[in-house]
């Protein structure tokens, strides 16, 4: 039996058989990404760098608490504030991200304690020179902007509420946190 | 028609005819390349070449027009007049066997009385540019890519030789013409039913012959990047690339001639001379790009293997079976 098996080829003739279905019969793998396919990136894809505006005051949530900056492994965020003289809190005056070191590790949205940082799932951005990827606060805003006008809300990214973390442990701002 | 053909002069006339098989030629050979692109997509469901024109049915012609541009570099320390001429060795050999096939029953160039035997010869002879080439190229890769392609074309050939021997037995002649007609009037209108054996012989040895996959071996790009053509660049190296393709429909042509009945076909078409060949001859070269898509590259040792304990003996027996036959029908 074996030996009729391969006198006749048969598993040659079983492959040639495969890849004639699949000549015939099965549809394309490829995406043809811009052109035809749209790609939508999953929930929590880690795209381009945007802070939550408020939308009470119209400014960021950030509290200048410089966790983000300490977590950040690349180093490229950059915070500066002033303590107001009256209400002795902290107002951020500059907040910049160097989108080009940013590794895209969300730690800064992790960190942040009242989820003033997000990295949006907008991934379809170049820049044509390193100040096009050296966002600003105001930029980092209008970055918001531009999502949450495409996004539903409300929105609640993911790296916003760590998994694996009790809610107990987490920060009073992101416990109860349903999304903006 | 025929009174009108019959007026022009001779030399003219071969000349037209050799104009008009060359381009229908070159055509198949271009298209052949985007055909074998786009099947080999779709059977690794991918979509192949489709940027240039409309699903990609220029590219063939932006490939040429690149290779055109590209720099011609002769590498240092190569032996250059060898260097230079191997690339137009191997593609004169493999491309001018379609002068014998009668692709029609009154369009054959050179109807030659030896034409198998010519056709043999000049595809024993297109191992000079593949070996040539690889000494030339003073390259280890190149070296043996062309060591390889020697070897494997002369075992193979033996096998292949042997198979058409039969055939011949059968028409009782070298003229690929009358082939075709002893054919037509035997009682199996053609030789592939009688002569199974001999077919898969040819077809394995022809697979092996064009350095085709699962034989392609000399040009092994796991092993060694591109084999004997490895320094070609440009039009040189798109002179080999062109060779394998003409050597695949030559090798196509004369399967078709010898075991499928030719131009002949269970009916005529009006108006288009060419079509049962052309359709044999297409089913033939997709075969060839369908045998790609699916088998993965044999080892040296089975290669020779195959050819010397599996396929020539086949064909020897073949051979003795169809000439005791032919004594004893007659």
């Amino acid at each position: 039996m074996s030996l009729l098996k391969k006198l006749l080829l048969i598993e040659i003739w079983k492959g040639l058989l495969l890849t004639l279905k699949k000549l015939l019969l099965d549809p394309f793998v490829t995406i043809q990404y811009p052109e035809k396919d749209k790609v939508i990136p999953a929930p929590g894809f880690r795209g381009r760098h945007a802070l939550v505006r408020d939308p009470q005051t119209g400014d960021t949530l950030c509290i200048a608490c410089m966790r983000c900056v300490r977590v950040c492994p690349s180093q490229c965020i950059k915070v500066e504030y002033e303590i107001d003289s009256e209400t002795k809190k902290r107002k951020v005056i500059k907040y910049e991200i160097e989108a080009l070191r940013c590794v895209y590790c969300g730690y800064c949205e992790e960190v942040c304690p009242v989820n003033a940082i997000v990295l949006t799932e907008f991934f379809e951005y170049v820049g044509f020179a390193r100040e096009d990827l050296y966002f600003d606060k105001e930029r980092l805003l209008s970055n918001w902007d531009e999502f949450s006008s495409q996004v539903k809300r409300p929105y609640l990214n993911p790296f916003w509420k760590p998994r694996g973390i009790p809610e107990k442990f987490l920060p009073i701002k992101k416990r109860n946190f349903a999304g903006v | 028609m025929s009174d009108f053909i019959t007026q022009i002069p001779y030399p003219l006339l071969i000349f037209l005819v050799a104009f008009i098989l060359l381009n229908l030629t070159l055509l198949n050979v271009a298209y052949l390349t985007y055909a074998e692109r786009k099947l080999i997509a779709r059977m690794q469901q991918r979509l192949g070449p489709n940027r240039v024109g409309p699903r990609g049915l220029l590219q063939p012609i932006a490939d040429v027009v690149k290779l055109l541009q590209k720099e011609d570099i002769i590498p240092y320390g190569v032996d250059r007049s060898i260097f230079k001429i191997a690339p137009l060795i191997s593609l004169v050999c493999a491309g001018s066997g379609i002068a014998l096939i009668p692709l029609w029953e009154r369009f054959v160039l050179s109807n030659l009385n030896v034409g198998l035997l010519f056709i043999l010869a000049l595809s024993s002879l297109s191992a000079y540019g593949v070996i040539l080439s690889g000494w030339a190229s003073n390259s280890r890769y190149a070296l043996l890519g062309g060591l390889r392609a020697s070897a494997q074309v002369i075992s193979y050939e033996i096998a292949m030789s042997l198979a058409l021997l039969s055939v011949v037995l059968m028409a009782g002649s070298f003229n690929l013409q009358d082939i075709v007609k002893a054919q037509v009037s035997s009682p199996f209108k053609i030789y592939l039913i009688p002569q199974l054996v001999a077919f898969f012989v040819f077809m394995v040895s022809a697979l092996a012959e064009t350095n085709r996959v699962p034989f392609d071996l000399p040009e092994a790009e796991t092993e060694l990047v591109a084999g004997y053509f490895v320094e070609y660049s440009g039009i040189r190296f798109a002179l080999f690339y062109l060779a394998e393709y003409f050597g695949m429909v030559v090798m196509s042509a004369l399967a078709v001639t010898c075991f499928l009945g030719g131009y002949k076909g269970p009916f005529t078409i009006p108006g288009v001379p060419f079509f049962w060949f052309l359709l044999k001859l297409y089913l033939l070269l997709f075969f060839y790009i369908w045998v790609r898509a699916t088998l993965p590259r044999y080892r040296y040792d089975q290669l020779m293997g195959l050819g010397w304990k599996v396929l020539i003996p086949l064909a020897l027996i073949n051979l003795f079976f169809t000439a005791f036959l032919k004594l004893y029908l007659n």
